[in-house]
């Protein structure tokens, strides 16, 4: 581990300006360091800031006006062109021409080059083949390939596929799957999954990686996990080890490991739940979440369906639901819950019933460590998972808008 | 002045500042063409907006390199050279202005007259918000953000043409990206 405060050099660090060894120790100083975490978010803000930055032109008049000053200038020295022969003007003169002509080359080279080289070079991911013929655009791979900002990366039935994620981690693609890489950048890389399975192990600071699905938004902490999408675009994550968050507009869910949580398009992500939760509880919970033309009374039922097969640990599930059900399933929500774990000090009733965004984060520090302890996830790492919960606001939107 | 693709740097090669060094106007114009808008850029930036200035400036800066760019050995490279005039002269231009403009006065920069369309609006509005708040950071936190966000330099240019250290470079880089972070966080959702 690497102990020492890195907040001096995390300019240098989203700009690439690092060796491999030292973004690799700043990876994993940030991913345990709050202090330094929240020095990153402040200093990735400011560099998107500075990439606003317009460049202007120079007004047209600017090369008029320069000439006579340039004429003068010449005029008061001993003017160069008086003291050349003819011989030696020739030459200039097919200098110049020459000048041109290499002037011209070089910018059809730079072109062919920026168009048909740099992408790949610069701005592409390494795939390498598992099983099969993935693809990368029409062009099968036959053991190793670079996946472009922009391009599809496609596996049929036979074929899977793994992926480097620049030096954050890795994703395995499923068979059936569909992916395109959308950005990379030294502060976020982004990933589209249109349908499909894919695993995705990530060792870097929040917020870094994310996954745009046609139903929300996935973004990750040091973390593991699947996330698979179907046909009709709804779909499932399960996160094996980390924090997950997943978003759209302003409905979220944090899916700690052992948890799972469904997505459907135009509603966006359901409540999160343990998969060791009764069968009873997770369809009792997939009708609340997306079902919404059931009558009050099959509601009813199925809300005490749920809270009657709750455990201590369900509490996830139940924190999550507060802020999305009505005021009477929110009371009933309550003193399930205290049933397992008194409200904290400075959490009331009514606070939580009004929705007191404090009140409901003090409880939810006192929950935690039931939704956590099994699979030992530091209290640091979980500290940083909620302190980057806000921010994928604009790509949602966007999916939303599709 | 309207925001628009530059001419590629890459048409500068030696031969063409070989033929500006013998007087060629040509040429010139072609070096001339490659660099206005860098050049221009950093000295809208360097004095609040104000094009005025920004036009004697560019103008001085131009008309300076004609004259000396006898002097370019091919020591180092070229635009490092000429960004090293470049910052040098906004720099004394700042010092000969200071008793007349103070470093925060900053202008409106017009964007033509066209109408916008409304999200190119958006992006021109916080474009605005983001030059005001580099213009009001100490010349030595504002000009390593000009040479990368403008000019594209890396650290290592940056230090050669500022005659400093890459690390004094990075340090400076994050203390005004943090600045930038804190006047300007009201932006987050914006730009993130």
């Amino acid at each position: 581990m690497f102990y020492k405060h890195v907040t001096n050099n995390l300019s240098a660090y989203c700009q690439g300006e690092l060796t491999p060894t030292e973004c690799r120790q700043f990876a994993e100083h940030l991913i345990s360091c709050n202090k330094c975490r929240k020095e990153f978010e402040e200093i990735k803000l400011g560099i998107k800031l500075a990439e606003q930055l317009p460049r202007l032109s120079a007004p047209e008049h600017l090369w008029t006006e320069l000439q006579p000053l340039i004429d003068r200038e010449t005029n008061s020295q001993v003017p160069l062109a008086r003291r050349r022969s003819f011989a030696t003007a020739w030459q200039t003169q097919i200098a110049a021409m020459a000048a041109i002509v290499l002037v011209v080359a070089s910018l059809g080279f730079y072109w062919a080059y920026r168009n048909q080289m740099a992408p790949a070079k610069l701005r592409s991911w390494q795939v390498a083949r598992v099983d099969g013929t993935p693809r990368i655009g029409a062009a099968g791979i036959s053991n190793k390939g670079q996946l472009a900002v922009g391009e599809w990366l496609e596996t049929d039935g036979n074929s899977r596929a793994k992926i480097d994620v620049e030096s954050i981690g890795q994703v395995e693609i499923d068979p059936n799957t569909r992916v395109r890489l959308l950005l990379t950048k030294p502060t976020e890389h982004r990933l589209e999954l249109a349908r499909g399975k894919m695993s995705a192990r990530i060792w870097a600071p929040p917020r870094l990686f994310f996954v745009d699905t046609p139903s929300a938004v996935a973004a990750d902490l040091g973390c593991a996990y699947t996330l698979e999408v179907d046909d009709a675009g709804a779909s499932l994550l399960r996160v094996t080890s980390g924090w997950v968050a997943l978003q759209l507009k302003d409905r979220e869910s944090m899916v700690p490991a052992s948890a799972a949580c469904q997505t459907r398009p135009g509603i966006g992500p359901g409540t999160p739940y343990f998969e060791d939760a009764s069968e009873s509880f997770r369809q009792a919970l997939a009708k609340i979440d997306f079902e919404h033309d059931i009558t009050p009374a099959s509601r009813t039922a199925t809300f005490d369906v749920l809270l009657g097969e709750s455990r201590k640990r369900d509490t996830l599930t139940l924190w999550h639901l507060l802020a999305r059900v009505d005021q009477s399933d929110r009371a009933r929500l309550y003193e399930k819950m205290i049933s397992f774990v008194p409200a904290p000090e400075g959490v009331t009733r009514e606070g939580v019933m009004q929705l007191n965004e404090r009140m409901l984060e003090l409880w939810r520090d006192k929950l935690e460590p039931s939704w956590s302890d099994r699979t030992g996830v530091s209290k640091a790492v979980a500290e940083a998972f909620w302190s980057a919960r806000n921010g994928f606001n604009k790509t949602a939107k966007k999916i939303q808008e599709k | 002045m309207e925001q628009r693709a530059a001419m590629p740097e890459q048409i500068v090669d030696k031969h063409v500042i070989a033929a500006c060094q013998q007087g060629d106007r040509e040429a010139f114009r072609l070096l001339f063409e490659a660099y206005k808008d860098k050049v221009f850029s950093i000295a809208v930036y360097s004095f609040g907006g104000d094009s005025a200035v920004a036009d004697d400036v560019t103008q001085q800066i131009f008309l300076k390199l004609f004259t000396v760019i006898r002097q370019f050995r091919g020591e180092s490279e070229f635009t490092t050279w000429l960004y090293r005039m470049v910052v040098n002269a906004c720099l004394d231009e700042r010092r000969r202005r200071r008793r007349f403009l103070p470093w925060g006065d900053t202008m409106p920069i017009k964007v033509g007259d066209k109408k916008p369309q409304e999200k190119q609006y958006a992006r021109l509005e916080i474009g605005e918000k983001v030059r005001t708040a580099i213009a009001e950071l100490k010349p030595k936190f504002r000009l390593p953000i000009l040479l990368k966000y403008i000019e594209g330099l890396s650290y290592e240019e940056i230090a050669t043409v500022m005659g400093c250290s890459k690390g004094t470079v990075a340090s400076r880089l994050n203390r005004g990206h943090g600045e930038l972070a804190r006047r300007l966080s009201h932006l987050r959702d914006h730009v993130v």
